[in-house]
């Protein structure tokens, strides 16, 4: 068992710096979430802990031990790819005891293994079957049994429930969720999907551009974002913005929208931008005029799409509602609930 | 928006016309291609008399004078096994090295590698008849003329490019996650490439090692150059054969020669027939 400490790693294609200087401490058995949008260098971040990738600059720990220079199978690592990388020739058997024969375990062993993993993931009468003869959410839990019978210092996955449909998604979810919680190994989970992050990981790291744009547990996220990037990523549906000037502790829209500021940001003065979140907006009898153009009622919840001087805006309401489009409403938010960030810098008050 | 009956079926007609005259095409080019080959075949068991009768008989008596004369009185089985020894021995070596080759360009990051490739491949373009007089004395120097090793290297020179080539774009089109997933499972780059990527590549490898056998098997340039007695392969024999200028042209020995150059080849052409087409598919629709 080990953590995995990240510092300072850089990585350069050509003269092109892709990754800046991140710096990550995760500690042993912890579940690490990397988010972020195509491109932000998380996928890049994850090959390189691998050792797929060369690290430009920095260093790279697992279990105490500086694995710049090693090559991939010295790492102690299992990987699980967005395609599952299942070898086509094998069965799922000899699949997920690949690994082990490579690394000359006796074959006792490899049986004992594999039998366990496939228990664990309800595989057993699959052992025999190629990859093609099974299904989606089959194909994934053998590339998680071929990581779980190593038994690694670390689980590195890679975008792994991309591929499956929504219900096998939420599914799969759990299941992985259950399998760190029994094996409790140190796992670092790359995803674009922040529903997934949040609830699967302990902690989460926010990337953007190459830079770790914020890390800390999920709801410390989703409660107090760092950035406006963290805070338009992090929440779905995603957090309401509103542009406006902020002056002698008042934020304005356009005329007659004023909202009175938290403590942290009322003596900010000049270009502001308001976040609330769409469950944190109430409809009321008086407070800032909004036009309704969409209602998009789910059941358990409605979701209002309104207008505030031409800037959209998203309430969720957990009751039904009998507003229709092009009704003039009236909402309202807490003080608690609003987040101001510097329209310039993009950083939270 | 729905669609008249009498359109559809107007359609479906034009549909059911274009597929007939798609595959009448088809049958004309076939024909075109087969039937010198049916002609030699026929020619191979018609007595020396039958042969240039005007107009061409069909109907004949056949005999097989032309194999069991031929082959007891000439090399041709010897030239026969030195054709598979050569076809072969070039094929595989072609296979191994060219492969490997092909998987580099395909995966590593080598400086300047798509130049090297464009180089390996721009020597097919030159023409073998400027490389068959350096190769022979070079060939002549090192002692080699008449030897079968130097005509497979020969064949190498201008297989290997094109195995190299043609598995490059097997190998781009497998997801390199595969090797991956074995170098972190325990393997080195070449571990994971021969014991995942080989055996995945099958269908891709067999089909260019007929076409490679069926290339070097066929060849006869380098084969006059590079061998005068101990490793001549069949289509010396024929040439020999047809340009035979004391007894002239046997024609019936000629067609039986060239008939079984062909069969071996269609057997074995037939036999990986299920290979050929799925590594073809596969190079269409992926490489």
């Amino acid at each position: 068992m080990g953590g995995v400490r990240i510092r300072d790693v850089r990585k350069s294609y050509g003269g092109l710096e892709v990754i800046h200087g991140v710096n990550i401490e995760i500690p042993d058995g912890q579940f690490v979430a990397l988010v972020g949008p195509s491109g932000c260098g998380k996928s890049t971040l994850l090959r390189m802990i691998a050792g797929l990738e060369e690290i430009s600059a920095g260093t790279i720990e697992i279990g105490g031990r500086v694995v710049n220079d090693l090559p991939p199978r010295d790492r102690d690592i299992a990987m699980v790819f967005q395609n599952y990388a299942l070898y086509p020739h094998m069965t799922v058997r000899k699949n997920m005891g690949f690994a082990l024969r490579q690394r000359k375990f006796p074959k006792d062993e490899i049986d004992r293994r594999v039998e366990n993993a496939a228990r664990i993931l309800g595989l057993e009468h699959v052992l025999e079957r190629k990859p093609r003869a099974l299904s989606g959410g089959q194909r994934q839990r053998v590339a998680m049994g071929r990581a779980i019978v190593r038994e690694p210092d670390v689980f590195l996955f890679d975008e792994p429930l991309s591929n499956l449909d929504a219900k096998l998604r939420v599914q799969m979810r759990s299941e992985l969720k259950e399998l760190h919680q029994r094996l409790k190994i140190t796992t670092v989970y790359v995803t674009h999907d922040q529903i997934e992050a949040m609830t699967l990981a302990d902690r989460i790291v926010v990337m953007n551009g190459g830079n770790v744009e914020q890390e800390g547990e999920p709801l410390e996220l989703y409660d107090r974002p760092a950035t406006l990037f963290v805070a338009a990523f992090i929440g779905s549906p995603p957090m309401n913005f509103f542009e406006g000037t902020a002056a002698g502790g008042q934020f304005t829209i356009g005329q007659d929208v004023r909202i009175v500021l938290p403590p942290e940001a009322a003596g900010f003065e000049g270009a502001m931008t308001l976040g609330i979140r769409p469950e944190h907006l109430r409809l009321s009898e008086n407070g800032w005029p909004a036009t309704v153009s969409v209602v998009e009622p789910t059941g358990s919840e409605t979701q209002i799409t309104a207008r505030v001087h031409g800037q959209v805006v998203r309430i969720l309401v957990a009751d039904r509602t009998h507003v229709g489009p092009g009704e003039n409403i009236h909402l309202t938010a807490e003080m608690r609930h609003l987040h101001c960030f510097d329209s310039k810098t993009g950083k939270r008050l | 928006m729905s669609t008249n009956p009498s359109t559809s079926a107007v359609l479906m007609r034009r549909l059911h016309v274009g597929q007939n005259v798609r595959i009448l095409a088809g049958v004309i080019v076939a024909l075109m291609f087969l039937l010198p080959v049916f002609w030699m075949v026929l020619t191979s068991f018609k007595f020396q008399r039958d042969i240039f009768t005007t107009p061409p008989t069909f109907l004949f008596t056949p005999t097989l004078e032309n194999y069991t004369r031929y082959l007891q009185q000439s090399n041709i089985p010897y030239q026969m096994m030195n054709t598979v020894i050569v076809a072969f021995g070039a094929g595989l070596i072609s296979i191994f090295t060219g492969s490997m080759a092909g998987y580099a360009l395909a995966r590593l990051r080598i400086r300047g590698a798509g130049f090297l490739g464009v180089l390996i491949l721009m020597s097919r373009g030159v023409p073998p008849i400027a490389l068959a007089v350096p190769m022979f004395l070079v060939g002549r120097s090192l002692g080699l003329i008449d030897k079968h090793i130097y005509l497979i290297l020969a064949y190498c020179t201008f297989l290997i490019p094109y195995v190299m080539w043609l598995m490059r774009g097997f190998f781009l089109a497998l997801p390199k996650e595969l090797e991956e997933s074995a170098m972190i499972d325990g393997c080195s780059r070449l571990g994971a490439f021969f014991k995942i990527i080989v055996p995945i590549s099958l269908p891709g490898l067999l089909s260019t090692l007929i076409f490679c056998v069926i290339l070097a098997w066929e060849e006869l340039l380098f084969a006059i150059v590079l061998t005068n007695r101990i490793a001549t392969t069949v289509p010396v024999a024929i040439a020999n054969i047809a340009g035979d200028t004391v007894n002239g042209a046997n024609w019936g020995a000629l067609t039986a020669v060239g008939t079984m150059t062909v069969v071996p080849v269609v057997i074995f052409a037939l036999l990986v027939q299920k290979w050929l087409i799925q590594g073809l598919a596969d190079g269409a629709t992926k490489g």
